[in-house]
């Protein structure tokens, strides 16, 4: 089969740490980044906007929350504050004239602070309390943002964002913006590969596992706890930023409620905590299951002539959006990337069944 | 740097759980290149003594010294730095890791890991990466580990775990080990090769040893001194030959086995 495994030697350590040792894993890996960077030629402005461009954006933001809660194992149901930090903070800037990449820059560093502020308040507690200390910081910011006009412009305002400038240059179009987004995605994305391969990855997982086995071999439980805090908060700030830019174009206290976070911590567990691969199945699911469901009651209440109130028509998507959920926890706690691995896993091994694992 | 005189020294150690003393007035001193012996019967402290000195349960009164230097109340993070390593009576290896990495985590305090690295790979971490990685290549050589280099940790037999942990804990090239029952479980062949290890730690890398173990053949072997521990008390010291033919620890293991059998 495609997969071959057999006469793939390395010759050198660093060949053996590559990110992808098997080379179809590459083509495939190839494939995707060129399909990425084309995409504005061949989709429809339509699909790209409302499809392609927020499916990376939310890839981008569940690649971040998953350094958290996939590597370094805290839960964290405030993720859209801190996204929400990042916007207001990158939208004030650039409207101030500092050049966007450095907004970017700043607003992740201003969401990595405040984040990282809250994680070593939350950290002092653990599992459950933790997951209602970060939910804490989610009604805070919430709060403050909506009650300081000076943040969100007045009650129920909307900040338009200024055009984006790369090096001067302004990027106005859907294509740019996109590949703007992609951008960073790709970024984020080299980022937490490398995660599995160096010492600061290996040190947050064993914290995860083993605190104190990790503690006797030096490793500061507490310490790598705040900074997973720390860089989580900084990726997510930066996502928060390109998608008011990127994608709304502009910003209302709204698009970072409870909701939203809820949505993040849906997109990690659907698609697999503590992988790559899963932050981007997860947001893809996460995006277009309700769009799917939609749909799909609709014509199904039409098709058996039931006539029910808009009310419940809105909610059964939501219920069976949670049902799913609760499904992947029951059945894949693994998520998506586990079952896309356990298909890998077969052709690697074919035709010797028994070899698998 | 001159060697210090003593490697580790316990003074008066006291460590108390709620009503109960878990150590009474401990003290033993460990020369540089010995391999030293802990034994007693089950509960009698020896893993809390470790936990004293390692730092995570502090003792409540009584001085632990390293190389002549005070560490008492050491956080445990701290420790790996002043060049102590151990491994844990119930094995603590990372799941979700392969063994290599599991060895690697033990040169945690010989790298430099940082997010910023880690994002400029291929310019920063991975020199560190790959430097480190040959000094675990040998240490992976020396327990011949090289077979299951690759596995992911859980699918690996429980005796070989126990060789990852010692290597895990060589890796860190401490002056100080503290083997935890590090033969628990493992039938003779395997208790011969760990005792083998033991050794030609000591031998090749100029290793002190602390060793609580059970099986009273190896530690008459290959230990050069030992402590026997009671209910928390030191009951008998010396060289193994003499430790353990006194009279209260032949009845300290002969009442405990008494008590196991009623
Ligand atoms: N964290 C703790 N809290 C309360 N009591 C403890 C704690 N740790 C140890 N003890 C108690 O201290 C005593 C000594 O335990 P310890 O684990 O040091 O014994 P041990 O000599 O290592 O025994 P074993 O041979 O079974 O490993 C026991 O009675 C144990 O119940
Ligand atoms: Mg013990």
């Amino acid at each position: 089969m495609f997969y071959r495994l057999s006469g793939i030697k390395h010759v050198s350590y660093a060949a053996d740490r590559q990110l992808w040792p098997v080379p179809f894993d590459r083509y495939l890996v190839i494939a995707a980044v060129i399909l990425g960077i084309t995409a504005p030629f061949y989709l429809s402005p339509l699909y790209l906007g409302s499809y392609m461009l927020p499916w990376i954006i939310w890839a981008t933001a569940a690649l971040s929350l998953n350094l958290l809660m996939g590597w370094a194992g805290q839960i964290h149901l405030g993720f859209a504050a801190v996204m929400a930090i990042g916007a207001y903070s990158a939208i004030h800037l650039a409207r101030a004239g500092v050049p966007f990449e450095l907004a970017l820059l700043l607003a992740g560093l201003l969401s990595a602070l405040i984040g990282m502020i809250f994680g070593a308040a939350a950290l002092r507690v653990k599992g459950l309390y933790l997951a209602v200390s970060t939910l804490a910081m989610q009604y805070m910011i919430d709060w403050i943002i909506s009650h300081v006009p000076a943040i969100s412009g007045g009650s129920q305002a909307t900040l338009q964002t200024p055009v984006i400038r790369i090096l001067g240059f302004p990027v106005d179009s859907d294509a740019g913006r996109y590949w703007v987004a992609l951008a960073v995605c790709a970024l984020v994305t080299i980022f937490m590969l490398n995660v599995k391969r160096t010492s600061f990855g290996r040190a947050l997982v064993a914290v995860r596992e083993k605190d104190f086995a990790a503690a006797i071999i030096g490793v500061n439980p507490f310490y790598y706890k705040l900074v997973a805090f720390w860089v989580s908060s900084f990726l997510g700030g930066v996502s928060g930023a390109v998608l008011a830019f990127c994608y709304y174009r502009a910003v209302t206290p709204e698009q970072f409620h409870l909701d939203v976070s809820i949505q993040a911590v849906a997109m990690v567990i659907v698609g697999g905590m503590g992988s790559i691969l899963g932050s981007f199945f997860g947001a893809a699911l996460v995006l277009l299951a309700p769009i799917v469901l939609n749909n799909f009651v609709g014509w199904f209440v039409a098709a058996i002539g039931l006539s029910l109130s808009p009310e419940v028509l809105a909610l059964i998507p939501l219920i069976l959006y949670g049902g799913l959920i609760v499904g992947f926890l029951l059945f894949e706690p693994l998520g998506l990337a586990k079952i896309y691995d356990n298909i890998r896993n077969y052709f690697l091994v074919w035709p010797f069944r028994h070899a698998r694992r | 740097m001159e060697a210090a005189a003593t490697s580790l020294e316990c003074q008066g150690v006291v460590r108390k759980f709620g009503g109960l003393v878990a150590l009474k007035d401990v003290s033993l001193s460990i020369a540089p290149g010995q391999i030293y012996g802990l034994v007693g019967p089950n509960g009698s402290g020896k893993t809390t003594l470790v936990n004293a000195v390692t730092g995570f349960y502090p003792p409540q009164q009584g001085r632990i010294l390293f190389e002549g230097r005070d560490i008492t109340g050491r956080k445990p993070h701290t420790v790996a730095k002043l060049g102590i390593a151990r491994t844990f009576q119930n094995l603590a290896l990372f799941r979700g890791m392969s063994v290599l990495d599991n060895i690697m985590m033990g040169r945690h305090i010989h790298m430099r890991p940082r997010a910023l690295s880690t994002l400029l790979y291929w310019w920063w971490a991975q020199r560190d990466e790959i430097r480190e990685r040959e000094v675990v290549e040998e240490v992976i050589d020396f327990l011949q580990l090289q077979d299951v280099r690759s596995e992911p940790i859980e699918t690996v037999p429980l005796g070989l775990q126990k060789r990852i942990e010692l290597a895990r804990a060589l890796v860190a090239q401490p002056r100080l080990l503290i083997l935890d029952e590090p033969m628990a479980g493992m039938n003779q062949e395997e208790k011969e090769y760990m005792a083998r290890f033991i050794l030609d730690a000591r031998e090749e890398r100029g290793l002190t040893v602390l060793l609580i173990e059970h099986h009273m053949d190896v530690v008459a072997a290959i230990c050069d001194q030992m402590t026997v521990l009671c209910y928390g008390e030191k009951i008998a010291e010396g060289r193994p030959a003499d430790a353990l033919a006194d009279q209260k620890v032949i009845e300290a293991y002969l009442g405990s086995r008494n008590r196991h059998a009623a």
